[in-house]
C-alpha cells in the first residue's frame, strides 16, 4: 500500500542511489521499507577514521512529519551516544523538521562523530575523557573503530 | 543533546544540546496527549451551530456567554479543528481552499503565487529535494480545487492525516520562508532566539509548534490572503474583538481564537 510515508521513503532511497552522499550508505531491509540498515564511515582525520559503523533507522507512517528512531548497532564510544546505541541529537528529537531526509539524517550523525557536545553527555565517561584526556579518549575510540571491522554482518543489505 | 552540522540541507544549521532522556519523556507524554486528542476530534470537523459553544462554558460565565451571543450575531456556524498544535495552519489551509472553490479569479492568483513559492524556498537554502515533495503535494490539492471538486472531497483530503500533514508542512515552510525573507523586520519581535532562522528552526518548521501573531502575519502576507481572527478570551467586554491579518486587508478566512486554539468560522 502506498502511503505518504512509504512514497517518501522510496523517494529518499532513490535519491541516495542517484546522488549518494559522501561516507554514508543506507537501504531499506529486504521486505520492509519502514526498516533501514545504514553504514556511516568514520570521517577522515578524526579518531573515528576507518570505522564502519552500522545503524538501523526505524520509520513510522508519520514519517516525514515525525523523525525515525535511529540507533547504532555497532558498539560506540562517543559523548552523545548511549550504551544501547541511541543517539542524542536534537534534530532527531525536538528539532526535527520534515524537510530532512535519510541522507540529511546520516550526514548529520556523521558530523556529530567528530563534533560531540560534552555538555549534554549520553555517555559520561566518554564526555569526561573527551574534555580531560583526549589521548585516552582517542584510544577508546580506536578500540571501537577496530571492533567495527570485526563485526560480521549477518546479511549485508547495505554495501 | 548534540549539535547537528549542515551538509546537504543548509537549514540543518545549528542544533542545540539538551538531555535526551528528558526530551524523550516529554515527547512520549506529548504523543500520549496527541493520541487522546486524535481519538476524540477530527482534523477538521463538520459544520456546527455556534450555540453548541455556549454549552462549553458555565451559564453564569457572563463574559463568555456574552461573547458567544455576539459571535452568533456575526457568524452562521463553525467547524472545529483538532487541537494538535497545527490548528492554525490546518484551519487556514482548509478554509481558504474551500473558499477558492467558489472564487475562480482569486484561485488563479493564488495558484501562481503557490507555484512560485518553491523557488523562493529553495533560494533561501531549504533542501530542494524534500521541499519539492511537499510543494508537489500542495499543488496537486490546489489543482483539485481548480477542478472544483465537491467540498466533501476537500474535507476528505484534510481529514487524511498523511496528506493533511503534508499541506501543513508546506504552509509552515512558507511561513518560515517569509519570516526569513523579511528578517530585518521580524528580528525585532523574536525573543529568546539569536536569529530569525533559529526561531524558524524551533518554532515554525517542526510540526505541532503552535502559532502566534508573528506566524499568522508571515503566512497571510506571504500568500496575500486576509484572515480575520475573532478573539474569545477573558479580556474586555461581552463582545468579541477581532483583528485582521495582514492589517487593513479584506478578510477571506474567518477564524475563532480561544486561548491556544483556532477553529473556522462561517458568515
Amino acid at each position: 500500500m502506498s502511503t505518504p510515508a512509504r512514497r517518501r521513503l522510496m523517494r529518499d532511497f532513490k535519491r541516495l542511489q542517484e546522488d549518494p552522499p559522501c561516507g554514508v550508505s543506507a537501504a531499506p531491509t529486504d521486505n520492509n521499507i519502514m526498516l533501514w540498515n545504514a553504514v556511516i564511515f568514520g570521517p577522515e582525520d578524526t579518531p573515528f577514521e576507518d570505522g564502519t559503523f552500522k545503524l538501523t533507522l526505524e520509520f513510522t507512517e508519520e514519517y516525514p512529519n515525525k523523525p525515525p528512531t535511529v540507533r547504532f548497532v555497532s558498539k560506540m564510544f562517543h559523548p552523545n551516544i548511549y550504551a544501547d546505541g541511541k543517539i542524542c541529537l536534537d534534530i532527531l528529537q525536538n528539532r526535527w523538521s520534515p524537510t530532512y531526509d535519510v541522507s540529511a539524517i546520516l550526514t548529520s550523525i556523521q558530523s556529530l562523530l567528530d563534533e560531540p557536545n560534552p555538555n549534554s553527555p549520553a555517555n559520561s565517561v566518554a564526555a569526561q575523557l573527551y574534555q580531560e584526556n583526549k589521548r585516552e579518549y582517542e584510544k577508546k575510540v580506536q578500540a571501537i573503530v577496530e571492533q567495527s571491522w570485526a563485526e560480521v554482518p549477518e546479511e549485508d543489505h547495505v554495501l | 543533546m548534540a549539535e547537528a552540522n549542515s551538509k546537504p540541507g543548509e537549514s540543518l544549521d545549528k542544533a542545540l544540546p539538551s538531555g535526551v532522556e528528558y526530551d524523550e519523556a516529554i515527547m512520549a507524554q506529548q504523543d500520549r496527549i496527541q493520541q487522546e486528542i486524535a481519538e476524540t476530534s477530527q482534523l477538521i470537523g463538520d459544520h456546527e451551530d455556534l450555540l453548541l459553544l455556549s454549552k462549553e462554558y458555565s451559564e453564569e460565565d457572563n463574559v463568555y456567554q456574552g461573547k458567544i451571543k455576539d459571535l452568533r450575531s456575526k457568524y452562521k456556524c463553525f467547524r472545529r479543528t483538532r487541537g494538535d498544535g497545527n490548528c492554525f495552519y490546518r484551519a487556514f489551509g482548509f478554509s481558504y481552499l474551500e473558499r477558492l472553490l467558489d472564487d475562480r479569479k482569486d484561485l488563479e492568483r493564488f495558484k501562481e503565487v503557490a507555484a512560485k513559492s518553491k523557488d523562493m524556498l529553495v533560494s533561501l537554502g531549504f533542501p530542494a529535494f524534500t521541499v519539492e515533495d511537499f510543494h508537489d503535494t500542495f499543488m496537486e490539492v490546489v489543482e483539485k480545487v481548480e477542478q472544483q471538486i465537491p467540498v466533501e472531497d476537500l474535507l476528505a483530503t484534510f481529514r487524511d492525516q498523511g496528506l493533511s500533514d503534508y499541506l501543513v508542512v508546506y504552509l509552515r515552510l512558507l511561513t518560515s520562508g517569509y519570516l526569513q525573507q523579511n528578517e530585518d523586520f521580524f528580528v525585532n519581535f523574536i525573543e529568546s532566539y539569536a536569529s530569525v532562522k533559529e526561531f524558524c528552526g524551533h518554532e515554525v518548521e517542526p510540526m505541532a509548534r503552535e502559532s502566534d501573531h508573528i506566524h499568522i502575519i508571515a503566512l497571510t502576507s506571504s500568500l496575500d490572503v486576509g484572515v480575520r481572527v475573532e478573539y474569545m478570551d477573558r479580556a474586555g467586554s461581552e463582545e468579541v474583538n477581532h483583528h485582521d491579518f495582514p492589517e487593513g486587508t479584506e478578510p477571506k478566512v474567518f477564524l475563532l481564537y480561544r486561548p491556544g486554539h483556532y477553529d473556522i468560522l462561517y458568515k
